[in-house]
């Protein structure tokens, strides 16, 4: 044990500090490794965030699944070119990433001017105690007119009502929905009732039949993708399905002036169900 | 290659680590590279964030202290520091709790792991294991010189 640690410089006499020379070759290996290290970290590092930018490996959308007619909410024009489907759970951590980070700019650059109609329909999962009771609020919020900014608070206080914070979520819920909607006693009548547990497993069925395994899952012309997505790579899958529908903004006559109320969830949810 | 300089070299590797997941916090990165289990749920929850700091970023301070320990150790004028040793040996221990912390909080809380934090709680453990070990051989060696 004692010529082990000699051999490295350990148990000398203070003082005595001069390396054998297996020591130098043992720090010289260290270097070369640590050196080795340094350059490999930074270059992953590198190309971790230059992959960003990178193009988003989507997958096509199967034609023979039922197709969304007018479940969920929607934003923008009815005549924008290129429609795109958020199957959406409250609940979900990075469904909240994407509709805090990205989403603000989704509404204000293609949103706001006329490229695209954003249709969200609830898929609320299993592992989540409490996204079933956001939907219906949500969905609360949507008769009287407020489904987006009540989508943006849930997102926004994920952390106040979901499963870790709270086993009374309708309580949180409702003081989250009160500042947000004009009848406050209407709308916690309809939260407490659950009176649109009936839409929200419509939803929820409309992408069980469509297969949706996780959320977000994002459905962009005739792309999938199942996964929270930054603001340039679902820009180049937007600008890929606008290509393909030969359609400009302009050209598809645009309800712009509709849409462009839109940014800073101001726009009004249209429903079906 | 001595126990310091492996502690140094695993410091390095998890630093690296630590800053790839604090990109990721700070929007750098779009999405993590993550081919089991559920990174994202992990990263976006509300226990990623400590005392208002990434808990990654928590884990590049943890990785920067142990690699400047673990290279100072490497010194001849603290090759034997007992005291050197010891302190390496509370941060690596602290740094197994909070790992500790970390993983049952993605097994019974979130109920989702992250491959990249588990990789960083085995790098926590083998740092613990090294220390341990090389306090014990400061411990012999002032035995022996006294």
């Amino acid at each position: 044990m004692a010529n082990k640690r000699v051999e490295t410089g350990r148990g000398r006499k203070p003082g005595v500090v001069k390396a054998s020379k297996k020591a130098s070759t043992s720090n010289r290996a260290f270097y070369l490794i640590i050196a080795a290290i340094a350059i490999g970290g930074i270059a992953a590092l590198t190309y971790a965030s230059t992959r960003s930018n990178a193009a988003v490996n989507a997958s096509p959308v199967d034609t023979t699944l039922p197709a969304v007619k007018s479940e969920g909410y929607v934003m923008g024009s009815p005549t924008a070119p290129v429609e795109v489907i958020e199957f959406g759970d409250f609940e979900c951590p990075q469904c909240g990433r994407f509709a805090t980070l990205t989403e603000p700019d989704i509404r204000k650059n293609l949103v706001g001017t006329g490229m695209i109609r954003f249709r969200y329909i609830d898929f609320p999962l299993q592992i989540h105690p409490n996204t079933w009771n956001a939907s219906r609020a949500a969905a609360c919020a949507d008769q009287q007119g407020k489904f987006w900014e009540m989508h943006d608070a849930l997102y926004a206080n994920q952390d106040r009502w979901d499963g870790a914070a709270t086993r009374n979520p309708d309580k949180v819920l409702r003081q989250i929905g009160d500042q947000i909607v004009p009848d406050k006693s209407k709308f916690d009548t309809c939260v407490d009732t659950k009176a649109t547990q009936a839409k929200i497993q419509a939803h929820w069925s409309l992408g069980m039949a469509r297969h949706v395994e996780g959320t977000p899952t994002l459905v962009i012309g005739d792309k999938q993708v199942a996964q929270s997505l930054p603001y340039d790579q679902f820009k180049q899958l937007v600008d890929s399905a606008l290509a393909k529908s030969g359609k400009t903004p302009a050209a598809a006559g645009g309800d712009t002036a509709q849409s462009a109320t839109v940014g800073g969830a101001k726009g009004g949810s249209k429903k079906a169900r | 290659m001595t126990k310091r300089m492996w502690m140094a070299l695993i410091s390095l590797a998890g630093l690296f680590l630590g800053v790839y997941l604090t990109m990721y916090k700070f929007g750098v990165i779009g999405t993590l590279a993550c081919n089991v289990g559920s990174c994202e749920q992990v990263q976006t929850s509300r226990w990623s964030v400590f005392l208002g700091l990434p808990v990654a970023t928590w884990g590049v301070g943890f990785y920067v202290l142990m690699l400047g320990l673990s290279i100072a150790g490497m010194q001849p004028r603290f090759l034997d520091s007992r005291r050197l040793s010891l302190g390496i040996l509370v941060l690596a221990g602290w740094g197994v709790l909070f790992t500790a912390w970390l993983n049952y909080l993605e097994g019974f809380v979130i109920h989702a792991w992250c491959e990249w934090c588990l990789g960083s709680a085995a790098m926590v453990l083998l740092l613990f294991a090294l220390a341990i070990m090389d306090w014990r051989e400061t411990r012999e060696i002032e035995r022996e010189t006294r």
